[in-house]
Order: structure tokens, then C-alpha cells, then sequence
């Protein structure tokens, strides 16, 4: 019984502590409400620390999708939840039909047969599903235009009436100040009474022209909103086609553009000229078969080896940028510590490099980046074949990557920036060790590495990684900025190709692309949590 | 059933097509009458190719021959990717991040004299022709309406000049300001119709020296640059009251109720040439062949996306816009792509009209890369001041000439026609490269390429040697 009870101590324990170290100590009351340690306490923490924040969450949510309808600029309008969540869904479905087209692309024999045979059956479905769909369009489309004439007419009505009636008074205005003038000649009518009246004529001119703008704005709203159904069934519309071209695209990737069957018609020219050569009689004709021959050859060989042109996806770009920024960290980190510990172990060493970190340490990311394209650009003049990137496109996962000089660049720009917390970190931890510590050094006559390694390494790491953990914080900030404007793929592309698309969903999509930010953001942050909290001796608490 | 039957036909008719040309190939190999040495099958030297676009309907060509299984066909493996603005897009080419690009006509001349980026950039094919259109905000559009009733219908006469801006420019300089506009790039077809569209109406639009490289000395109207996709999202902000771009960018105003699309450069000068498939000299050294695949399958692009029906209606446009509404290519919507790319323009919601020659891309030898056409940008750059000093008009033809690689076009243009793609009549064959005198501009001036220095001469605003 008490053995189990420990054991059962020990699992909790091992819990709480994994929790607290992941710095998800939010969890805590529910591990203990699990072992049964105080349930009333535990409900308590649990109302109050994760129902309460969940319903606030729930609140926020609930009112950006009460509050984004209704406001809306002549750009477009905020999307609501409900598009941001289709925009993930429309982005994951791009992202699977380029996995189809590639498997299509590669897949051989009877797989292939089948392959056909069902996204034929689908394309059968949805082109009957399209003409049902396009009758229903124009059907709409008749009754919106109807509905908008309706509610035109009599804006237009009003309009020209308008028009008229602003006409008439002018002209009767016109009339009154031609006679004042005559007035004003014969003397009955002063010069004043003249000027005042024309001031007040053109008051009226300018007031009457706003009139008809403020209708003529109606009219353009009216006909810059068409109604939501049409809308709707547009779109909807819009997303068959793109999926039926996609199916036809398919059947082309199964067909003709297979990789299998071109190598198959490859193969049969080299057939057909081999047979040439074999039957070939006078030198000249010999000559010129073996040449094509090896020509046919080549072209086999060139052919079995093409692999399929993925076009660029959400979870690819994901991938990308983090390894991007996972490169310029560790860039960052390879400076940052010896130079941070070179710091904090000598003064003269920190007084030469102050100048040069305070003055580099404010420097935007984007001259950064600017500075880097030319910097780099110029080690690579020929990335085709430099024998770096050749060397990077023969690592298996890597070179699915697509490394270029663009990510170079965007990396080296994530390290400059990430740099300077973990140097100024670094050397604050180092130059703040007890100087007990360095006193038992001393007795003891350590050499320099052993000190390095057993006293001032060991006792900086808390702040080190604590430094490292706002590089990397940084590091990703700042790396989709330098995406954005080197073109770079990633999420930084992303979000500036949508930006740049400037169609109804883009919006939507860089909200969408903003989550994905924020949570891939948060969970490097944990992660350096973890490991700034498995370096350090106190226990303290994780902030979030 | 019917899509499959049809499918399988396409395929036949591939396999008999591929077949034959092998087959001409190796029966005719040693018989003199097919002129055979001529026409030898391509060796590919590369066979994986990336290509930059910027997001406008006029990549059109590239998009369609990596959809259409153009590029498929020719042996080439193609990646399309969209580039952030055109600097970059030039840079990535120059760095051989990319095999080449679509371009502006200006950018491979002006990098080739060394005018921004110095690098030898070369073309073999014009993508298209017009397709431009310049937008004022509507508050400019008010004013002009204002200054010039006969603008106040909902369908005004075209060619609508500049004019009536004029005294929206004076008023603004009374107030110690100028007139600010947008075009996409220094030596874009843009910055050069716009400065056209302005000059033709005595609106000084600025000079550019070997000091001033933003081109604002003695303006009346600044220029400055900006994307062509963030051009309505400025307009929008007030930073520029009108602007010269690419579609969908001026339908999107349209659409979005900021701008009033006022003149395309169809009107500015009728069928004049856009934009460019550019490459390096020293990728065009490399890879002699692979170039003529990549212009075979852009010459089949093009001619595709102009193919009409008996009526001449187009017949393949819709299903171009579709693809070129995906994200990863334009992007915008297809109801806005589609408003200028089916043979109309919408200049104000209540004015649609039929544009049929808004985007030419096959159609009267266009992709052909004419000496004329790059002679016309010199003059311009020298022009406004982009290039400091006077040349002879020796040197106007030897530039283009350095750029322009008809040999390149006629190759691929001699195989297409072997392979009964495209007619005889669809290339100019026996051209010296240079188009008769037109002067079909807006003010009318003659253009005649051969003389560059006379029609420098013959503008009243700009340069004169």
C-alpha cells in the first residue's frame, strides 16, 4: 500500500516537475485534482487560471467576429474567424494537390491505371456539378442585376431630378444677378448688394454640387456591393473550376507529362535510332545514327532523373523558415558566447567592443538584410554551380529545402540581429560570477579551461540562456521581415505574395498566416524555456 | 467519357506530332531537300529551369506554357516564382538565382548600357503588347471632370488627353506642392507612357541627370516608384493621386471604388510592345538550346492565348484568367483579371468597352523582338535624361541590336513551323528587324526607328541632340 502510494508520489512528482520545467505550470492544479491533493483548492486554481482565461479567450474571438463585418474600408473587408479558418483550409488543400500532382507525377504502372481511373470518375462528378452551378449563376446574376436596377432607379430618378432642379435655380440665379447688375448701372443697386449676391450664388453652386455627389455615392455603393448571394455563388463557382482544373491538370501529370511515359517515349526513340544504327550501311549514315543514338541515351537518362516542379506551399514555406532561423541562431550563438565570455572575463576586451555593439545593436533588420544581399551575393556568383550549394542539394532533407543565396542572406540577417542579446547576456552572466567562485579557483590553482569549463560556464548558463532564448525570439521576428523583402521562400513570402495578390481572400490568408506565426513563435519560445530551465540551479519561475 | 476520349485524343495527336518531327529528323537526316543540318533535335543543356514573374496578367505566356504543358513538352521542367518588385527580380537573374524572367522591355537595355544594375541582359521574345493603363484618384478625376465637361458622362470620348489636368497641376503648384504620381520602375514601358501621356499635354514631367537619378528635375508632376501591386493601396493612401500600370492594378481601383481608370496605353501608342523574356548573355551563351525550347514554348503560349473563333471572339482567354487567378500566380480575383483580359476594359463602372487588342500576345508578329521596338526605348532614355549624352544613331541600332536575338525567335519560330504549330505567316521572316514609320501615338508624331536622333528632335519637351 505505501509503496504503491510512492510510486504514485514519484509519477506525480515526475509530472508536476515536467510541467513546471516545459513552463506549462498552468496544468499543475490539474495533475494534482488527478492524484486527488485538495480537489476543492485545485477546482479552484483551475476556474480561475484556465476557465476564466479560456472564456476570455472565447470573448475576444467572439467579438472580432461581431466587430470585423462591420468594419470595412474600400480595400476590403476584416475577416471574420470563420474566413480565416477557411483560409487554413483552402491553403492545406493547395498544399495536398501538389502532393497529388507529385505523386501522379511518379507513380508507374497499374498504381497509375487506378490513379486515372478515379480522379476520372471525379472530374465526371464535378463537371456535372459545374453546369448545375453555372445555370444557377446566371440565375442569380439575372436577379441581382434586377434587384440592383430596382434599387437604382430611383437613385438615378433622384439624381436627374436633381440635376434639373440645380440647374433651373442656377439659371434663375444667374437671371436675378443680371438684373441687379443692370440695377447697378442705372444706380438703383449698389455694388455690394451685387458682390454679396454672387458670393451667396456660389455658396448655393458649391452646396448644390454636394447634393448630387452624396447621391451619386449612393449610386456607387450601391453598385460596388453587389449582394452577398452573388457573391457566394461566385466564389463558389470559382473554387469548381479551380478544382476541376486541377483534376485535368492531374490527368495530364497521369498522361502525357508522367514521368514514366516520357521515359517511355524516350526509351522508344532510342529503340528506333538503335535499329538505325544497326542497319546503317555507308560511314556518313553511321556516323550520324551513333551520334544520335547517344543523344537518345542522354535524353532517357536526363528524363528518368526529373523530379516534379513542386510549387511552393504554406507548410513548405514553414519548413524553410525554420530552418532558416534555426541556422542564424546557431550562427548568432557561435559568436554571441565566446565573445560574450571574452567580455565579461576582461574589461579591456568589453570596453573595445562597446563602441561597436551599441552603435550596431539599434541597426534595423532591413538594412541588415540590404547589406547582407551584397555582402553574400558577391561570395556566389554563380549559385548554379558553386560547390556549396551543389553540396547542400546532395543532403537528403536539406536539399528538398531549395538553400539558395536568398536564404543565406535571410539567415546571416537573422543572425546580426539575434546576435546582441545573447552577447549582452552572455557577458553580464560571466562578469556577475561570485567572486567566491573565482576565489576557490584561485586556491585551487585551476588552469584557465578548467575554470572556463567548471566554474564560469556552468554558473552564467541561467542568463546565457536566457539571452539565447530572446535571440531566438528576435531571430524569428525578424526573419519574416527579411523573407518578406528578399523574396526568400518562407512565411515571410507568404504573407507579402498575399498582401501583393490583392484578392478577396488574401486578407483573410495573412491573418491566417499570422497565427501560424504567433504559434510556431510560441512553441520555439517554450522550447527555449526548457532549456534555460534545465540549466538552471534555482528554481525560478518561468516567465511567460 | 468524353474528357477521356478527348484526352486520348490530345494524346494521339502529341505522339503523332512528336513522331513526326523525330521522324523528319532521322528519315529526311541525310536528304538535302528538308534542309535537315538545319534542324538537328535540341540537346537540352539544362533541362530544370526557374522563372521570376511579377504579378501582373502580361506573365501571362510563362504561366500558360508551364499550365498548358508547353514548357512539358519541350523536355523542360519548369518552376514559376513570384518576385517581390522588379529590382529584385533583375538582381535574382543577374545572380543566376533565376534562369530568367519576365521583364520590362526597358530592363535588359538599360541594364546592357548600363543604366541602374549594369549586366548584359538579352531577349529573344516579346511577351505581349499594351496592356497598361494609367488610373487618377477620384478626386483628380472630379477636378478634371470639372475642367472639362464633356468628361461628364458615364461613356467619355477616348482618347482622353491630359489636358484637363493641367490646371489640377497648376492649382497644386499654387499651393506649393506638386502633383504626385506612381509608375512601377525607372525604365519601365510605364514610366515612359506616363511621361508621354503628361509631355503630349505640355505637363513638364520631370528630367532625370546624372545627379537626380529619381527624375524630378523641373517637374510639374513628380513620378516616383512603387510595385505594381501596392500601387492602388497608395493611391488609396493619398501618397500618389494617380498612376501608370499593368493589369489587374487599374481594375482593381475600379473595383474597389478608389481610381478612374482614364487612357490605357493602347491610346498612348497603339500596340505598343510591354514586356520582355529576359536572360542573361552569359545564360544565353550556356544554353543556346534550352533557349530556343523555352521560346518554342512561349511562341506556343502566346499564340494560344490569342487564339479566336470564327468570329473572332477570343476562345481560350477565360480559362487563362482561371489559371492566373491561383494564388501562386497573380492572385487577384478572377472577376478582376477577367474584366480586361477578354477583350474589354473597364474604365468606370458604367463604362465597359470592348478592348479586343488590350493584351495582344501573338498577334500582328508581336512576339517577335524587333530592333524598332528597343530603338524606341533608347530614345525615350535619352529622352528624359536617362542616358547623359547624345549618341549617334549608329549607336541606337548596334544596342539593340546587343540585346534583341531575333536568331534566337526565327530557330525556334523554323521549328514550330516544321511542326505545323504555327503558320507561315505569323512570323515576320525576312525582316531587317525594324517596323515601317507608324504614328499611330497620341499626339501623333511619326516614329520611324532608323531615325532615333529626329525623333528625339521632334518632341517639345524632353532632350535634343
Amino acid at each position: 500500500m505505501s509503496k504503491d502510494d510512492s510510486k504514485m508520489d514519484s509519477v506525480k512528482y515526475g509530472l508536476l516537475k515536467t510541467i513546471d520545467v516545459s513552463g506549462f505550470r498552468v496544468f499543475d492544479p490539474v495533475v494534482r485534482l488527478m492524484f486527488g491533493e485538495e480537489p476543492s483548492k485545485q477546482v479552484g486554481e483551475i476556474v480561475r487560471y484556465m476557465i476564466v482565461p479560456i472564456i476570455f479567450v472565447a470573448f475576444c474571438v467572439g467579438a472580432w467576429a461581431v466587430i470585423a463585418p462591420r468594419h470595412k474600408t474600400k480595400a476590403g473587408r476584416v475577416p471574420d474567424p470563420i474566413q480565416v479558418w477557411d483560409a487554413y483550409t483552402i491553403n492545406d488543400t493547395l498544399h495536398d494537390r501538389e502532393n497529388e500532382k507529385e505523386a501522379d507525377f511518379e507513380s508507374l504502372g497499374e498504381q497509375r491505371e487506378q490513379r486515372i481511373a478515379s480522379v476520372e470518375a471525379t472530374l465526371k462528378e464535378k463537371e456535372a456539378e459545374q453546369v448545375l452551378l453555372k445555370e444557377k449563376l446566371s440565375e442569380v446574376e439575372i436577379s441581382v442585376k434586377s434587384q440592383i436596377d430596382e434599387s437604382l432607379s430611383p437613385l438615378t430618378a433622384r439624381l436627374d431630378a436633381l440635376k434639373v432642379s440645380n440647374k433651373k435655380a442656377e439659371e434663375a440665379r444667374k437671371s436675378k444677378i443680371a438684373t441687379l447688375s443692370e440695377q447697378v448701372i442705372d444706380g438703383t443697386s449698389t455694388e455690394e448688394e451685387l458682390t454679396t449676391l454672387m458670393a451667396k450664388n456660389e455658396k448655393l453652386k458649391d452646396e448644390a454640387k454636394q447634393e448630387e455627389k452624396q447621391v451619386k455615392e449612393l449610386i456607387d455603393d450601391v453598385k460596388s456591393n453587389p449582394p452577398k448571394a452573388l457573391k457566394k455563388t461566385q466564389m463558389a463557382y470559382n473554387a469548381l473550376a479551380i478544382e476541376i482544373a486541377h483534376l485535368n491538370k492531374r490527368l495530364d501529370y497521369l498522361g502525357k507529362s508522367n514521368r514514366g511515359e516520357k521515359v517511355a517515349v524516350a526509351q522508344a526513340g532510342l529503340e528506333k535510332v538503335e535499329e538505325k544504327l544497326k542497319d546503317a550501311e555507308k560511314p556518313a549514315a553511321l556516323l550520324a545514327s551513333a551520334k544520335s543514338v547517344v543523344r537518345s541515351q542522354e535524353k532517357v537518362e536526363r528524363i528518368a532523373g526529373q523530379s516534379y516542379p513542386r510549387g511552393t506551399t504554406i507548410w513548405f514555406q514553414v519548413w524553410r523558415s525554420l530552418f532558416t532561423v534555426f541556422i542564424g541562431f546557431i550562427i548568432a550563438a557561435l559568436v554571441a558566447i565566446p565573445v560574450g565570455i571574452m567580455c565579461g572575463l576582461n574589461r579591456v576586451v568589453m570596453a573595445c567592443l562597446t563602441p561597436i555593439i551599441s552603435i550596431f545593436k539599434p541597426v534595423s533588420p532591413v538594412v541588415w538584410l540590404l547589406i547582407f544581399q551584397i555582402v553574400v551575393g558577391a561570395f556566389f556568383p554563380n549559385p548554379d554551380t558553386h560547390p556549396f550549394f551543389v553540396m547542400m542539394s546532395q543532403i537528403p532533407w536539406i536539399s528538398s529545402l531549395k538553400i539558395n543565396p536568398a536564404m543565406v542572406y535571410s539567415a546571416c540577417t537573422v543572425a546580426m540581429c539575434a546576435l546582441w542579446p545573447a552577447l549582452v547576456n552572455t557577458a553580464l552572466g560571466v562578469s556577475s560570477i561570485d567572486q567566491d567562485h573565482l576565489n576557490v579557483a584561485k586556491v585551487l590553482k585551476l588552469g584557465l579551461w578548467q575554470r572556463l569549463t567548471k566554474i564560469i560556464i556552468p554558473s552564467s548558463l541561467p542568463l546565457v540562456f536566457a539571452g539565447l532564448r530572446i535571440s531566438l525570439g528576435v531571430g524569428w521576428m525578424v526573419l519574416i521581415a527579411a523573407e518578406a523583402l528578399s523574396g526568400s521562400e518562407g512565411l515571410g513570402k507568404y504573407v507579402w505574395d498575399q498582401y501583393q495578390n490583392g484578392g478577396s481572400t488574401s486578407f483573410a490568408n495573412i491573418i491566417f498566416a499570422c497565427f501560424v506565426v504567433g504559434i510556431i513563435g510560441f512553441f520555439l519560445d517554450r522550447m527555449m524555456i526548457v532549456l534555460q530551465r534545465s540549466v538552471s540551479f534555482d528554481d525560478g519561475a518561468a516567465v511567460v | 467519357m468524353s474528357a477521356k476520349s478527348t484526352f486520348e485524343k490530345l494524346l494521339l495527336c502529341l505522339l503523332a506530332v512528336c513522331l513526326t518531327a523525330a521522324g523528319n529528323n532521322l528519315a529526311f537526316g541525310v536528304e538535302p531537300v528538308a534542309a535537315p543540318e538545319d534542324l538537328p533535335e535540341l540537346e537540352l543543356e539544362k533541362d530544370e529551369l526557374k522563372f521570376g514573374f511579377i504579378k501582373l496578367t502580361d506573365c501571362a505566356p510563362l504561366v500558360i506554357a508551364k499550365e498548358k504543358g508547353f514548357f512539358d513538352e519541350e523536355g523542360l521542367q519548369v518552376e514559376v516564382t513570384p518576385q517581390p518588385n522588379w529590382k529584385q527580380l533583375l538582381d535574382n537573374v543577374i545572380n543566376g538565382e533565376l534562369d530568367g524572367a519576365h521583364m520590362l522591355s526597358g530592363q535588359p537595355l538599360a541594364a546592357t548600357i548600363g543604366f541602374g544594375t549594369k549586366a548584359h541582359i538579352v531577349t529573344a521574345f516579346t511577351m505581349d503588347l499594351n496592356g497598361n493603363g494609367i488610373t487618377v484618384s477620384n478626386d483628380v478625376w472630379d477636378k478634371m471632370v470639372e475642367n472639362d465637361p464633356a468628361l461628364d458622362t458615364p461613356t467619355p470620348q477616348h482618347p482622353i488627353k491630359a489636358d484637363s489636368l493641367k490646371s489640377v497641376v497648376q492649382e497644386k503648384m499654387d499651393d506649393g506642392e506638386k502633383l504626385q504620381m506612381g509608375m512601377v520602375f525607372p525604365v519601365s514601358t510605364h514610366n515612359y507612357e506616363i511621361r508621354y501621356w503628361l509631355a503630349s499635354a505640355g505637363i513638364h514631367p520631370g528630367m532625370y541627370t546624372t545627379e537626380d537619378i529619381k527624375g524630378i528635375t523641373d517637374a510639374q508632376v513628380e513620378l516616383s516608384v512603387t510595385p505594381p501591386p501596392q500601387m492602388p493601396s497608395t493611391l488609396e493612401a493619398g501618397i500618389i493621386s494617380g498612376y501608370c500600370v499593368g493589369e489587374p492594378w487599374n481594375q482593381q481601383a475600379v473595383v474597389k471604388s478608389i481610381g478612374v481608370p482614364v487612357t490605357t496605353n493602347y491610346d498612348i501608342w497603339k500596340n505598343n510592345p510591354e514586356k520582355v523574356f529576359g536572360v542573361t548573355k552569359q545564360w544565353a551563351d550556356d544554353n543556346p538550346n534550352t533557349h530556343v525550347a523555352v521560346v518554342k514554348a512561349l511562341i506556343r503560349a502566346g499564340k494560344w492565348l490569342d487564339e479566336t473563333d470564327a468570329d473572332g471572339k477570343l476562345v481560350n482567354r477565360e480559362e487563362a484568367c482561371r489559371i492566373l487567378s491561383q494564388p501562386n500566380y497573380v492572385g487577384a480575383d478572377f472577376e478582376v483579371i477577367r474584366n480586361s483580359m477578354t477583350g474589354f476594359f473597364v474604365f468606370q463602372r458604367s463604362d465597359k468597352r470592348e478592348m479586343p487588342d488590350f493584351n495582344v500576345f501573338f498577334k500582328y508578329q508581336c512576339t517577335y523582338p524587333w530592333y524598332s521596338d528597343g530603338v524606341w526605348f533608347l530614345t525615350q532614355m535619352r529622352r528624359w535624361g536617362q542616358i547623359s549624352e547624345a549618341k549617334s544613331a549608329a549607336w541606337y541600332d548596334e544596342t539593340a541590336k546587343r540585346v534583341y536575338l531575333p536568331d534566337v525567335y526565327l530557330d525556334a519560330a523554323k521549328r514550330l513551323l516544321a511542326a505545323g504549330l504555327i503558320e507561315e505567316s505569323d512570323v515576320p521572316w525576312d525582316t531587317d528587324g525594324y517596323r515601317p514609320a507608324t504614328s499611330d501615338f497620341i499626339d501623333g508624331l511619326e516614329y520611324d526607328g532608323k531615325k532615333p536622333i529626329e525623333y528625339i528632335n521632334s518632341h517639345a519637351i524632353g532632350n535634343k541632340d
